[in-house]
């Protein structure tokens, strides 16, 4: 089957055929087309490759100021021929002509004398004889007939005298244009020639080329970023982990003391936490709760527990606060559990930092569960996640012992980069709660995941809202 | 995290025997050391503030030889009893009441151990020290010292020459106007009078936890040096004693107890610690089944003591490992000279079915109705800024929640709505295609007794042709494909939106969120020339 043109297309295929080398322009008092709609035709036509687009440039010249000057008033060696035709003996003195013709003098005599239309004899120019027009004039009046339009250069066929008038200073001033011309291929050709005709009859479709490229629309879509955080819920969820919610804003209590973290750790202090201006929470545990916990400290870190240190609401900086608030309000004996949330801290916002995140983490409560079943449990999270190699390394959190990082391979940077954090919660944060049995913690943050997946070296970029990158991220993939 | 600069041939050295880089490289992580930087000559690696006696070189190689196996067990602290004293006055009681000491005799520093030296100073005044307000250290020459000293309160016109000064400085001088003395003078504000060590002399030669005096100054050339410790807390005082002590040994000085004579003062012992941990604990924890004395030669290999002492092991350990609280640390040390790379991963069977939160389950039901309309998700902070939430949208800012020191601006302020953010959005993509439909769940904050939470949908449209009733009709498609909610609306106004094209939305007979048309003024704010439809819808009210 022949393609089908566009009317558009049909028009400026038709144009070239008869003439080619036309500029877009020269298309459109043709075709009588718009230059929008010629324009458009060319590209659809390049695309095709039905027709070449030739990009060249062209020069053009104008009269300067001294071009001006001479159209009015002659050439300096007319105005000197001029002068010396009215004098009685068609001669005067060197000085004469010199207060005549002011700083035209020296090239009138030049060029002149070059014509033999002078000849100078002891101190006196004497008119020999001259042309009517000359050459040079010729191209004067040439240019000065189209002002103020450009003459292209093309148009002066006396080169020779074009030259002599560039050595003039100041009479021509060139200018060039870059322009574009079609020329129709022999595909084109051969295409214009087969094409069908349009259908004259309304009641059958137009025939339409098919194949011409459509107008772009974009898909609604979920963030990137709600993609892997649903992804790694699902994982979650796929290991038997049941999802728990809590507020961002926490009491220090949770956020901190029951986690075992001295009232005095630096990262409890505001260039590290966000704390509510003026907002204290009014009780923040039972009674018995609080006792266990400030015992804990005492003993521990050996200073004064302060309640009112730990009523002071924060943003919290991590959702381990949300899980153990649940396993020490249930008293869960065995039991998966995982939340998932933003999380804040007080930082200067990087290209690695943000002071907003999303975290995720998973607690195991059971009996008898160990170590090795947390290392098992996050071998399989990344499994799951698409990660192949992943090695562990001791580390320290405040609230686990034994602490472990976990490091995965990735492939783009080809390098171990830092992952989730894990371990079995202290014994000085279970037992004031009354969590009997041992817990296995681990989570870290989303965004990390994120930058891996979709390929970027700034986390800022995942709350840019940039359109432009929302609409080009692949769903599917 | 704190740094330290490890030079390999200074490694080599302390570990006593041809290591090769590679070996030293790949064994750190293990010890909880994370790798920052590597050259031709040295690597940086970062520590963690809960072991202090990472904070040099020296303590680093300590643990690397138990891990590497050519050292184990316990490093032995060897003190000298030393005849020299100070006196602590009852005045200190008020301001900073403890102070312990030792002396480091014959050793020799050159100026990369001056280096770790001070590196190691400055970390213990941050960590154990707090900021030196619980701790201060000052490291001085011992040869310059006429003993006994007097630890003891001075008004602040008392006068001495301080480090970095040719000129005596009255203390009021020094707080107000050398660096470290406004980088610490908050700690004594309580007090008038300000702590002091004097020699028997007269000479002043520290003012914790400000500055060290010019007379006692340590160079290269000091063989003997004294090393004080003025703290609030003696427990943490001892603490950076026993780290510096060890330090001290390990380059190469012989320690000297210093007696500390006066009220609620003591000379430290700086001993070991005994624990005893229990086998079964190690095992259940760890989830392996290995001997007791795998367990004793793993703890060896941690630098601790251990040995079977019936069914329990005997653990001893130095003073200097502050991390250590119990039983359950000891199981650490267990993995760690195990090998962590020794574990074997194994996978517990999950015995129910995990499941969404059902609040999850809504939203994800929520979002999918949007993205079916055809508007697209983007993404917000909750922590905004004052700017965009309030000025630009000239709303009513009485009732902000904001957060205390924010390090930035555009995080200040707990957003209680999300359009804002939205109009935001737009006005940073114009020159992306239109039209631009977009939407953001998110939590919105607002105050009650504390502060409460609740879930927000907010929604924009913006194209040349966009207008209020596009807007109601998402709105209403929304509620009735979603919820099989109709709606009413009620006019209103808002200051976000167009006067006569902005209503409530009312479900039930209850308010629960606004549509409209954006101002004109409001868009103009926000540099954007097209116009904005949108509403905003509490979900939490229509959900829960």
């Amino acid at each position: 089957m022949s393609q089908v043109l566009h009317p558009i297309e049909q028009k400026i295929l038709k144009s070239l055929l008869e003439k080619q080398n036309l500029t877009p322009e020269e298309l459109c008092e043709k075709t009588q087309l718009s230059i929008d709609q010629v324009r458009r035709g060319i590209e659809w036509l390049k695309f095709k490759d039905l027709v070449q687009v030739n990009e060249s440039e062209k020069n053009f010249v104008t009269l300067g100021k001294r071009g001006n000057e001479a159209l009015q008033k002659g050439l300096p060696e007319r105005q000197l021929v001029n002068y010396l035709k009215l004098l009685p003996t068609s001669s005067c003195e060197i000085n004469e002509a010199k207060d005549q013709l002011k700083n035209e003098f020296s090239p009138a005599i030049a060029n002149a004398k070059k014509s033999s239309w002078i000849e100078i004899y002891e101190n006196r120019v004497m008119l020999k004889g001259y042309h009517d027009t000359t050459s040079e004039e010729k191209i004067i009046k040439l240019i000065a007939s189209k002002s103020p339009t450009a003459v292209s250069l093309d148009v002066i066929e006396d080169k020779e005298a074009l030259d002599l008038l560039k050595k003039r200073p100041e009479f021509l001033n060139f200018t060039s244009t870059k322009y574009t011309t079609v020329n129709i291929t022999e595909k084109g050709i051969e295409v214009s020639q087969n094409a069908p005709s349009e259908a004259t009859d309304s009641s059958v479709r137009r025939a339409i080329d098919v194949e011409a490229p459509a107008p772009v629309v974009f898909a609604a879509k979920s963030h990137p970023l709600t993609d892997v955080i649903d992804e790694v819920r699902e994982i979650f969820v796929s290991l038997g982990f049941s999802e728990l919610v809590g507020n961002s804003t926490q009491s220090s209590f949770w956020n901190f003391d029951a986690l075992f973290i001295p009232q005095d750790h630096p990262a409890r202090e505001m260039q590290d936490t966000f704390y509510l201006k003026d907002i204290s929470a009014k009780s923040v545990a039972t009674p018995n709760q609080i006792k266990q916990v400030s015992m804990a400290h005492k003993n521990g870190w050996h200073y004064d527990w302060n309640l009112d240190a730990a009523k002071k609401m924060a943003l919290r900086t991590h959702t381990t606060c949300v899980t153990i608030r649940a396993l020490a309000d249930q008293q869960y004996d065995d039991a998966r559990l995982f939340s998932i949330g933003r999380v804040f801290r007080n930082e200067k916002v990087s290209y690695k930092h943000l002071v907003e995140f999303n975290q995720v983490e998973g607690v195991v409560v059971g009996k008898n569960v160990t170590l090795r079943d947390l290392m098992g449990l996050q071998m399989e999270f990344y499994r799951k996640m698409g990660i192949k190699k992943a090695k562990f390394w001791p580390t320290f959190f405040p609230y686990t012992e034994p602490s472990l990082q976990s490091m995965i391979y990735n492939e783009r940077l080809g390098k171990w980069v830092e992952l989730f954090g894990m371990g079995i919660f202290r014994p000085e944060v279970t037992k004031p709660l009354g969590i009997k049995n041992p817990v296995l913690a681990w989570g870290g943050g989303i965004e990390r995941i994120a930058m891996l997946r979709y390929g970027l070296d700034d986390v800022r970029e995942l709350y840019n809202n940039k359109l432009g990158w929302l609409r080009s991220v692949p769903k599917c993939q | 995290m704190p740094v330290v600069t490890l030079y390999f041939n200074r490694i080599a050295k302390l570990l006593g025997r041809k290591v090769s880089r590679e070996k030293i490289i790949s064994t750190l992580p293990f010890l909880g050391l994370d790798i920052e930087e590597e050259t031709s000559d040295h690597i940086n690696v970062e520590y963690s503030p809960n072991r202090p006696d990472f904070s040099t070189d020296y303590g680093i190689a300590t643990s690397l030889q138990g891990l590497l196996g050519t050292k184990l067990g316990m490093p032995q602290l060897k003190i000298k009893k030393g005849t020299h004293a100070i006196k602590a006055d009852a005045s200190v009681a008020k301001v900073r009441p403890y102070i312990i000491a030792i002396e480091a005799l014959d050793g020799k520093m050159d100026d990369e151990t001056i280096r770790q030296i001070i590196t190691m100073q400055e970390d213990l005044h941050n960590g154990i020290g707090r900021k030196r307000k619980k701790v201060s250290i000052g490291i001085h020459d011992l040869n310059k010292i006429k003993f006994p000293l007097v630890y003891k309160t001075v008004e602040r016109t008392y006068k001495f020459i301080p480090l970095n000064s040719q000129d005596e400085m009255a203390i009021s001088e020094i707080l107000d106007k050398t660096e470290t003395g406004l980088a610490y003078k908050h700690l004594l504000e309580e007090s008038k009078k300000v702590p002091v060590i004097v020699d028997s002399a007269g000479n002043t030669i520290s003012f914790p936890p400000i500055i060290n005096s010019k007379l006692t100054e340590v160079t290269s050339a000091s063989r003997n040096l004294l090393v004080e410790v003025t703290a609030t807390d003696k427990n943490a005082a001892e603490d950076a004693l026993a780290v510096v002590s060890y330090t001290m040994q390990n380059a190469g000085f012989k320690l000297s107890s210093v007696r500390i004579l006066g009220p609620r003062n003591s000379t430290p012992s700086l001993a070991s610690r005994k624990i005893l941990l229990d086998p079964v604990l190690v095992n259940n924890t760890l989830g392996l089944d290995v001997s007791t004395s795998v367990m004793v030669k793993s703890l060896r290999k941690s630098r601790l003591n251990a040995t079977a002492k019936g069914k329990q092991i005997l653990c001893l350990i130095p003073r200097y490992r502050t991390d250590i609280f119990g039983s359950i640390d000891l199981v650490e040390e267990v993995a760690l000279g195990y090998g962590i790379q020794n574990l074997e991963p194994t996978i517990p069977q999950a015995k129910s079915a995990g499941q969404k939160n059902r609040v999850t389950v809504s939203l994800e039901a929520a979002r999918s109705t949007m993205i079916g309309l055809g508007y697209s998700e983007v993404m917000n902070f909750g922590l905004a800024g004052k700017h965009t939430l309030y000025d630009l949208t000239k709303r009513d800012s009485s009732d902000i929640i904001s957060v205390s020191d924010s390090k930035s601006q555009e995080h200040q302020i707990l957003r209680d709505t999300l359009l804002p953010g939205l109009v935001d959005v737009l006005s940073r993509n114009i020159h992306e295609s239109y039209p631009q439909k977009i939407f953001e769940i998110g939590t919105a904050f607002y105050r009650d007794n504390l502060v409460g939470e609740e879930i927000h949908l907010a929604c924009a449209s913006a194209h040349n042709d966009v207008n209020y009733t596009e807007i109601k009709s998402i709105l209403q498609s929304f509620l009735k494909s979603g919820f099989d909610i109709v709606s009413a609306a009620k006019i209103s106004s808002n200051p976000l939106f167009t006067q006569g094209r902005t209503a409530d939305i009312v479900v039930n007979g209850k308010n629960v969120g606004i549509v409209g048309e954006i101002a004109r003024e409001v868009l103009d704010n926000f540099k954007l020339r097209i116009p904005v439809s949108g509403f905003e819808l509490n979900l939490t009210d229509l959900m829960f």
